[in-house]
């Protein structure tokens, strides 16, 4: 009866221990034939290239214009306490003169995925990470609509603002391409009341938010 | 009569009250200092916390004019210009950031303003308002999720044991009862040498044996349930789950590329250079463990080469090495924006529940009778998808009624379940 209740408890000890752990390895692979890339792939270590004399960074040559990419935005980003250039980007003419339903749909779309967060999606600066103050992010979002600073600023300067970033801002360059840059900034436009059909009054919408 | 004057003035009397009070109440609601400051203050400014600008706690004891301090919010480089050495130093310590210019605030609106600042500092010098953020802890809901195996097991085994002891006292009870009657038998054999016991426990150990080596043998080279261990505690359930943050955000190739990328440090950048602390829910590991934010930020901080206060310089950054968790094997072809874009499939079909997922670990076992499955059972999105347009003849037998438009038509069906599909 002793042994019995031993083999008991070594079992149920087992049975416990063996629930609890979290899988911290990778199981083992048997015979791994053709299972792992020999050519480098993304995010691969690459170091080792230069030690052979190749040369190769993962940066595209200066200057280089992807095929059918919109050119270049030709403005420099400003050093640190400088606005020339902010204030200079104000000349710059949209590219994007009209966009049909299903663009602006996708622009819209790509605002609430990169924008919304902070900006609100219903572009009145109040977004979860913000939530009236009560979220993580400590700083104002711009009020989008509903602010004549925002609504009367040109196309050009926030084109500048979403390339290097501004204040707190950090630079979207990285997640959005030149072309839904300027998309995504007509859709802020028609929101505005700027361009196109109108878009609803600013304050029901706030009214809105706060009503929740 | 007298009753109706009376009447009158009472009446005139409440809508005096009631005017006069508006008009108050509107008179406050201009000196709110708290609007005031969200509306021209906290995009750059926090009280406690240097974002853009400084932290204003303390500001007029730093300031000892109050009246440059006014002209200073009013027009900031007009009082540098002037050469007022604290205007100078602030906006040179601030790395010559300068101020907007609000001309259109009142004397009043700025002292409601800072009346507002020195109320919010001292409410944080009196102590942080204790936020028990309904931080469950993890051994309970873990508990919960493992109850019903862990106490199958032990009633199985306890009902084993009982079922051997009753066994035991049977054949005693016979034994007894067999003495008591005088007739003679055998000595009993033990279970351990009992034929019967053996041959019965040779065949749950040899059909359990060749359970979990049938098992084992098709785990081999595959991860489901991996979780490994990242160089920074980074909350899926934080970031996708509490702040609402889209996948595609950070992840954008996925509708792009093969690949769903990984981000670079400046996507994680965007919001960390203001959200430097953690104030949420209790964070544990997938083992138990409490897990302290703010330092996995700083963790952040240390790769993007960045340190508070200071503009983030990106060239600086190195890059942080995540480990990879789904891995599929070279010989086999896998298209993110195939799937998300084309076929639009979402996330968490394949990676799980990954907004409630406190450490990531892989949901799906990604082996090939779990793609194939997929594919044969999954209808695509035929109709308003570029995509499939070309496929006429399917278009056609739809309308004609040819191919039963309920059940529509599978991945299986244009193509994907073929071998070169996917290895080639």
């Amino acid at each position: 009866m002793r042994k019995l209740t031993f083999i008991a408890c070594c079992v149920v000890g087992s049975v416990l221990v063996g629930c609890d752990s979290v899988q911290r390895t990778p199981n083992d692979t048997y015979m791994p034939d053709m299972a792992y890339s020999r050519s480098y792939e993304t995010y691969a270590d690459h170091s080792n290239l230069a030690e052979k004399g190749i040369s190769y960074n993962n940066q595209p040559v200066a200057g280089t214009v992807a095929r059918g990419s919109d050119l270049p935005f030709h403005i420099p980003m400003d050093a640190v306490g400088d606005t020339a250039n902010y204030v200079a980007s104000k000349a710059v003419k949209s590219p994007v003169l009209s966009l049909t339903d299903a663009q602006l749909k996708e622009a819209e779309r790509l605002y609430l995925i990169n924008c919304g967060i902070c900006h609100g999606a219903k572009l009145d600066g109040n977004g979860p990470l913000y939530k009236d103050g009560n979220g993580p992010y400590p700083a104002k979002p711009a009020t989008l609509v509903g602010d004549a600073k925002y609504e009367n600023m040109p196309e050009g300067q926030m084109f500048y603002s979403l390339t290097y970033g501004k204040n707190l801002m950090g630079s979207y360059a990285a997640q959005l391409n030149r072309k839904q840059r300027w998309d995504i900034i007509y859709y802020i436009k028609v929101k505005q009341g700027k361009i196109g059909t109108a878009a609803p009054a600013a304050t029901n919408d706030s009214t809105a938010m706060a009503k929740k | 009569m007298n009753y109706r004057l009376g009447n009158k003035i009472f009446q005139l009397f409440f809508i005096a009250v009631a005017f006069f009070g508006s008009v108050f109440t509107q008179v406050a609601y201009g000196q709110d200092g708290k609007a005031l400051f969200s509306q021209n203050c906290a995009s750059c400014h926090a009280i406690n916390k240097d974002l853009t600008g400084p932290a204003l706690a303390g500001v007029e004891d730093r300031w000892p004019d109050q009246k440059m301090l006014y002209a200073w919010i009013r027009n900031s480089q007009a009082v540098i210009k002037s050469g007022y050495p604290r205007a100078v130093e602030v906006y040179n310590q601030w790395n010559k950031v300068a101020m907007n210019q609000f001309p259109n605030l009142t004397d009043a609106e700025i002292a409601s303003l800072l009346k507002y600042i020195n109320e919010e500092a001292a409410k944080k010098a009196a102590g942080p308002a204790v936020t028990v953020g309904g931080g469950d802890d993890p051994n309970a809901a873990k508990a919960s999720g493992q109850d019903s195996t862990l106490l199958y097991g032990i009633l199985t085994l306890v009902l084993a044991v009982v079922a051997l002891v009753l066994l035991q006292v049977n054949s005693n009870l016979k034994k007894l009862t067999d003495d008591k009657e005088g007739v003679v038998r055998l000595e009993p054999v033990p279970f351990w040498r009992n034929k019967t016991y053996i041959a019965f426990l040779t065949v749950i150990l040899f059909m359990v044996g060749g359970y979990l080596t049938t098992k084992g043998a098709i785990n081999l080279g595959r991860n489901k349930n991996y979780t490994p261990e990242q160089p920074i505690f980074y909350s899926h359930k934080v970031h996708a789950g509490a702040n609402q943050i889209n996948c595609l955000y950070c992840h954008g190739g996925a509708e792009q590329g093969k690949h769903a990328n990984i981000p670079s440090v400046n996507v994680c950048m965007n919001c960390h250079t203001a959200i430097n602390e953690y104030n949420g829910e209790k964070l544990y590991t997938a083992d138990g463990v409490e897990v302290d934010g703010t330092a996995e930020i700083q963790k952040l901080y240390k790769y993007a080469g960045f340190e508070p206060g200071k503009p983030w310089d990106p060239t600086k950054a190195k890059p942080i090495e995540w480990v990879k968790i789904h891995n599929l094997p070279d010989h086999v072809y896998f298209n993110h924006a195939q799937h998300v874009k084309a076929g639009k499939v979402a996330c968490q079909t394949c990676h799980g529940e990954i907004n409630k997922m406190g450490e990531v670990y892989q949901f799906a076992d990604l082996s090939m009778g779990w793609c194939v499955n997929c594919h044969r059972e999954t209808k695509v999105q035929f109709n308003d998808n570029g995509f499939y347009s070309i496929y006429e003849k399917y278009h056609a037998d739809l309308k004609s009624g040819k191919l039963d438009s309920t059940k529509g038509i599978t991945v299986e069906k244009v193509g994907g379940t073929e071998c070169q599909k996917c290895h080639y």
